[in-house]
């Protein structure tokens, strides 16, 4: 099952994060902070962001994966769902994790229930029901069903999700919430956007490998089930 | 055309009001989480009038839970679920005779337990009051109309309960949380002009969540 591709994938990935660890721990200068925790706090960014925008991404992907599993019922679908939602939990657990690792030494506490805060952590809730669920249904097309059902309601929730948390917030301001809004120097930017890159190729490698093992899965309990007929 | 949806919302209906089961479970269980809520935050009495918007819609979720369960549930017992998938009509039409008995069993709970409410934490009645009852409305069908089809997924589950309560209850948090915001605005007498409008966005989302539940509800019955 390996393929060429693969293997340029991979070896393109090891050579980005490399870069990018350059990158984001010399290249770029440290931002203008009075803190000095916070300069260096600060760098988080350029991992904590792409993380977030590959949750979302692979998100979509469930969204649109189990339409097509609804039109189509075709298998390869239902496992690029599994695959895709897999990843992206893991990815928002990485937002989940290193949100809070930058939130002590800049606003002085891990976690505030503040709008983007909340709603990635009901974000996360969302696709790990959908996780266990799989887990809880025996195999075959009703799980599909299922699942994909969930994965069409699970994706139109998070926007609404994230209004119904920004109206409440604005009626309970929080003081901690230090606008650092703004736009980036120059080679911020392009590191950033380097990560990025970095981020969405390491998905497409992940969701690939994963796509593979789901399959081979599937072809060796064809194998057994054929075996036990004999 | 709705035959369907009302022969189900009858049965339902009947089976509820002679074993009256989901209701008394859900007024029992309400009753208990107001206690338990007395003794786990002893609070002053201005403090219990900030939450009491919040405990009041914990009360009617978590008892809401029963009935979801129930609805399914009850359906797989006798392999009726089988059945009704089987059934030559449109299972849009399943989905509307469940939400609506799910729907209406809640309310009158609902209705039954917001008595006990007014006493327990003390709330003066008034007029105004009745804006409670489009909140209530606007809220529950909220909570139902994505419960419903999350019920006739989790049914199929070995652990139903509780992975109904973790599929629905980060999906319907918008609903929950404007309600309790909506409810805190009536009982601490402060309608603001941004009542209406959050009303209005309630409802509006209601009406997204029923409409998509009602287009894939064919999936879920689907074998």
């Amino acid at each position: 099952m390996r393929s060429k591709i693969d293997k340029i994938i991979l070896i393109v990935l090891l050579l980005a994060f490399l870069a990018s660890v350059y990158l984001i721990f010399q290249w770029v200068p440290p931002i203008k902070a009075s803190n000095p925790a916070e300069q260096i706090a600060q760098r988080i960014f350029y991992f904590h962001v792409p993380s977030a925008w590959l949750g979302f991404l692979a998100f979509f992907v469930v969204f649109i994966g189990s339409i097509a599993y609804l039109a189509t019922r075709d298998r390869k679908y239902e496992l690029i769902t599994v695959a895709s939602a897999e990843i992206g939990v893991l990815f928002i657990t990485l937002v989940l994790i290193t949100g809070p690792i930058w939130a002590k030494p800049v606003w002085g506490i891990w976690w505030t229930w503040d709008v983007r805060l909340t709603s990635s952590l009901i974000l996360w809730l969302i696709y790990v029901a959908f996780l266990m669920l799989r887990r809880y249904l025996p195999d075959g097309s009703k799980r599909a069903n299922l699942s994909a059902v969930v994965g069409i309601i699970g994706f139109i929730d998070v926007p609404i999700v994230y209004y119904s948390i920004r109206w409440w917030e604005t009626q309970h301001p929080k003081a901690v919430m230090a606008s650092s809004e703004g736009s980036l120097a120059a080679p911020m930017f392009f590191t950033f956007m380097f990560s990025l890159a970095t981020f969405t190729l390491l998905y497409v490698y992940l969701i690939r490998k994963r796509y593979q093992l789901l399959t081979l899965e599937d072809s060796l309990n064809k194998q057994f089930k054929e075996m036990e007929i004999l | 055309m709705m035959q369907t949806a009302i022969a189900i919302l009858k049965k339902d209906l009947r089976m509820e009001f002679r074993s009256k089961e989901s209701i008394l479970a859900m007024w029992i269980f309400s009753l208990l989480i107001f206690v338990i809520f007395n003794f786990t935050f002893e609070v002053s009495r201005l403090v219990m009038l900030e939450i009491a918007p919040g405990l009041l819609w914990v009360a009617f979720v978590f008892s809401g839970m029963f009935g979801l369960n129930q609805s399914f549930s009850l359906e797989k017992e006798n392999g009726n679920l089988r059945a009704m998938a089987l059934m030559p009509v449109d299972g849009g039409q399943i989905y509307v005779g469940k939400f609506l008995s799910v729907t209406i069993i809640m309310l009158m709970f609902e209705a039954l337990i917001f008595p006990i409410f007014i006493i327990f934490y003390d709330l003066q009645l008034s007029l105004g009051m009745f804006k409670l009852v489009p909140v209530l409305l606007a809220g529950t069908i909220g909570f139902t109309s994505l419960g419903t089809i999350l019920s006739a997924v989790a049914v199929h589950t070995r652990n139903q309960q509780i992975l109904l309560s973790l599929l629905l209850w980060p999906l319907v948090s918008p609903i929950i949380i404007w309600s309790v915001t909506l409810t805190g605005m009536i009982l601490s007498n402060q309608v603001t002009e941004a009542f209406y409008p959050l009303l209005l966005r309630v409802g509006a989302f209601d009406v997204i969540f029923f409409t998509l539940s009602y287009m894939l509800f064919d999936f879920v019955l689907e074998d």
